[in-house]
């Protein structure tokens, strides 16, 4: 069996403080002594994308999600494992001298997807890359409202107690600040001229904001049972049907704060002495991905791969005792096939047609 | 190399003895350079390693001896692409890096004190062989023993002359080797597939652990003679292939299964039992 919790994190006695909305500026400005600040900002006019942070006026404090998830930072899209020496038949590892960094501005499904991804790459055998990045990052939690496609309401991963350093909570005037972490105590200890305490209103306030964020989300309940029914529905109509729609490009798994898989390759220098292997992002959506020697495919049609997306993401991740899936949406928001995960699940829950979604990008 | 704690790092190993077994299948014996670690190292049978060709890539290979000899290690790899044609070019004082050892491999504890019997199909000997060569070196810990050699062709038949030679030990022993071919008609012995030998062996089929290993079409008959047979399904044991990456449960290649029974098979496998093979669609 896992360990419950990962190597960051433990529950402690939560520590609540205010920051004022004229404080943030300077409190984002401060956070830049930590590390690197990256956040999200508006890159057109329907995509955010997380950033390196110049001028903390372009960080957008609405945005739902971002064109890649948090996982970029902490396993790379494609990176060297080591340098080869071809004759000498040596591997040795890159040296990277991994700077601190903040990611300000994280919501509560990618904190648990993160928490997730601990518990692949840090689990019995340790990942050494994703660790030491993972050590080397400040998680800055941020509130939310939900669109039409999230659902983490229903994945048990709309409010996270344990992730994070900072979790800052909407107000009217301000944030209501949670801090999870000894690295969170000390920041809020260093800038602590910027917080105060928080007020008989404030906590009215994160009431209300928590009651109308639940009323917000498109559909209630829970999700629990979806793993039984999806293979009850395994030979479903639907799943011809939509898997006959998907064009196997794969950006579902990218865009996936939990999606994980990746590929290695050894590439030649053109001096033939050296050598370096990579690992970088693949996709279950890809042909390659189940091939063996001798032609053999685990999962030889689209169906098989686009059905493995969804058992695969549905499956129990023991460590938090929820799915895979953190019901971000970001696979049905960036589907160029329009292929709605959400309404799918819910035809899988409730053998009826979709309620109408509007796709709004589109 | 192995300078830090990176679970990707590789062992230098020298090439000591390469050997054909049959066209396109070889047999490289290795041995640890670093003299902590082949003192240190230890493995299971049923387990297997990443092999390294520098500039080439990785490719998972079961380890095929048994796992009594310490510092030297067996694999038996058949020549298939980029990697492994690679692998069939090496010679006595190359070296190779190689990482592991790698998954569950069979319960080899729990098989103490009762009979065995190995099934193996096409390659499916290799695998197979060090579960063999381990009772073979403990033999005083299992009861019978029977092993079923299946291929095509006489020629096709791994580790035939191993086994054969064996002949003497075998029978002194209480042991049953049975190589049986299916498309040979020169061959001399046995013909048939690999179950329709099983009523042949001198294992008892309520005190029976089964290991079978062969290509996926193989499994459903053999299962279905075991169970006719009176095998006993909770002790019927396979060892699966797939693509595989990291063999350590992170590169997704090798998840199989369905919601509620998702597996690696690197890290949950290779070896599976009876009732999650067949309650699981896709698993083989
Ligand atoms: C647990 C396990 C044990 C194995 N034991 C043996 C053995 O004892 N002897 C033996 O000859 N073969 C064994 N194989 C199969 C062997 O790994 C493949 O034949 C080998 O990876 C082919 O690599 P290639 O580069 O030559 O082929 P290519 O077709 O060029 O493959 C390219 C790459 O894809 C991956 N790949 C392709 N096929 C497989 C496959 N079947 N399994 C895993 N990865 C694959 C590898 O990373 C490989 O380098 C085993 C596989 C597994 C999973
Ligand atoms: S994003 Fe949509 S089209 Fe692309 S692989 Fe995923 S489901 Fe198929
Ligand atoms: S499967 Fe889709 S909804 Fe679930 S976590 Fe991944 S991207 Fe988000
Ligand atoms: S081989 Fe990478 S997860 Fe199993």
């Amino acid at each position: 069996m896992q360990k419950l919790i990962y190597i960051f994190w433990y529950i402690r006695k939560m520590r609540y403080v205010k920051i004022a909305n004229e404080q943030i500026h300077d409190f984002l400005n401060q956070l830049k002594q930590y590390g690197k600040l990256y956040a999200p900002v508006k890159v057109s006019d329907k995509f955010y994308d997380r950033k390196e942070i110049d001028d903390v006026c372009d960080i957008a404090f609405d945005y739902v999600r971002t064109l890649l998830p948090a996982k970029k930072y902490f396993i790379h899209p494609k990176e060297k494992m080591f340098d080869i020496d071809i004759e000498n038949g040596t591997y040795d590892e890159p040296e990277e001298k991994i700077e601190p960094f903040v990611l300000f501005g994280v919501h509560a499904c990618e904190i648990v997807g993160l928490r997730i991804l601990d518990g692949v790459y840090l689990r019995d055998y340790v990942d050494t890359y994703y660790k030491r990045r993972r050590e080397a990052g400040i998680i800055i939690g941020l509130s939310c409202l939900p669109d039409d496609h999230c659902f983490c309401n229903l994945r048990r991963s709309d409010f996270v107690d344990i992730g994070f350093d900072l979790f800052l909570h909407e107000l009217p005037d301000g944030y209501l600040v949670r801090v999870g972490s000894p690295t969170g105590h000390k920041i809020v200890d260093e800038c602590a001229e910027l917080f105060s305490n928080v007020t008989q209103e404030d906590i009215a306030a994160f009431r209300e904001f928590e009651e109308k964020r639940q009323q917000m989300f498109s559909h209630h309940g829970s999700f629990d049972n979806m793993r039984y029914l999806l293979e009850l529905t395994a030979r479903d109509e639907l799943w011809d049907e939509e898997s006959e729609k998907c064009l196997g490009c794969g950006n579902c798994t990218n865009t996936c704060p939990t999606c994980r898989c990746y590929d290695v390759q050894d590439i030649p220098d053109i001096d033939g002495k050296t050598a370096e292997r990579i690992r970088f992002w693949d996709s279950c959506q890809f042909r390659s991905h189940g091939l063996v020697a001798g032609g053999h495919n685990f999962r030889e049609t689209k169906k098989d791969r686009f059905f493995n997306r969804y058992v695969c993401k549905n499956s129990y991740f023991y460590g938090l005792g929820t799915s895979y899936c953190v019901g971000c949406g970001n696979c049905t928001y960036f589907c160029p096939a329009g292929i709605d995960y959400l309404g799918n699940l819910l035809r899988v829950r409730s053998a009826s047609e979709p309620e109408e979604v509007v796709h709004e990008h589109n | 190399m192995n300078t830090t704690e990176n679970i990707y790092s590789l062992y230098k190993c020298r090439v000591l003895r390469v050997y054909d077994l049959i066209e396109d299948v070889k047999l490289l014996l290795f041995r640890f350079e670093n003299p902590d670690i082949a003192e240190s190292w230890t493995c299971k049978p049923g387990q297997f390693v990443q092999l390294s060709m520098p500039a080439l890539g990785e490719v998972p290979i079961s380890i095929c001896s048994s796992p009594m000899r310490r510092g030297f290690f067996e694999l038996c790899i058949k020549k298939t692409g980029r990697v492994t044609d690679k692998i069939h070019e090496l010679k006595p004082g190359d070296f190779v890096g190689v990482r592991g050892p790698y998954g569950n491999g069979f319960p080899v504890d729990e098989f103490e004190g009762s009979d065995l019997l190995l099934i193996a199909a096409g390659i499916g000997m290799a695998p197979l062989r060090s579960v063999f060569m381990y009772a073979v070196d403990n033999r005083w810990k299992f009861g019978n023993i029977t092993v079923i050699n299946s291929a095509k062709f006489g020629n096709t038949l791994l580790f035939r002359k191993e086994l054969e030679a064996m002949r003497d030990v075998a029978e002194a022993e209480n042991i049953r080797i049975i190589q049986t071919v299916t498309r040979d008609p020169d061959w001399p012995g046995r013909v048939g597939r690999a179950q329709e030998h099983i009523k042949h062996a001198n294992t008892d089929p309520e005190k029976t652990y089964v290991c079978v290993c062969g290509p996926p079409q193989v499994y459903e008959d053999v299962f279905n003679t075991l169970i006719k047979n009176n095998y006993d399904p909770r002790k019927i044991y396979v060892t699966l292939e797939r693509r595989m990456k990291c063999g350590v449960g992170k590169c997704g290649h090798c998840i199989a299964g369905t919601s509620t029974f998702l597996k690696y098979i690197c890290i949950d496998g290779p070896v599976f039992g009876y009732y999650d093979i067949i309650s699981t669609p896709g698993l083989i």
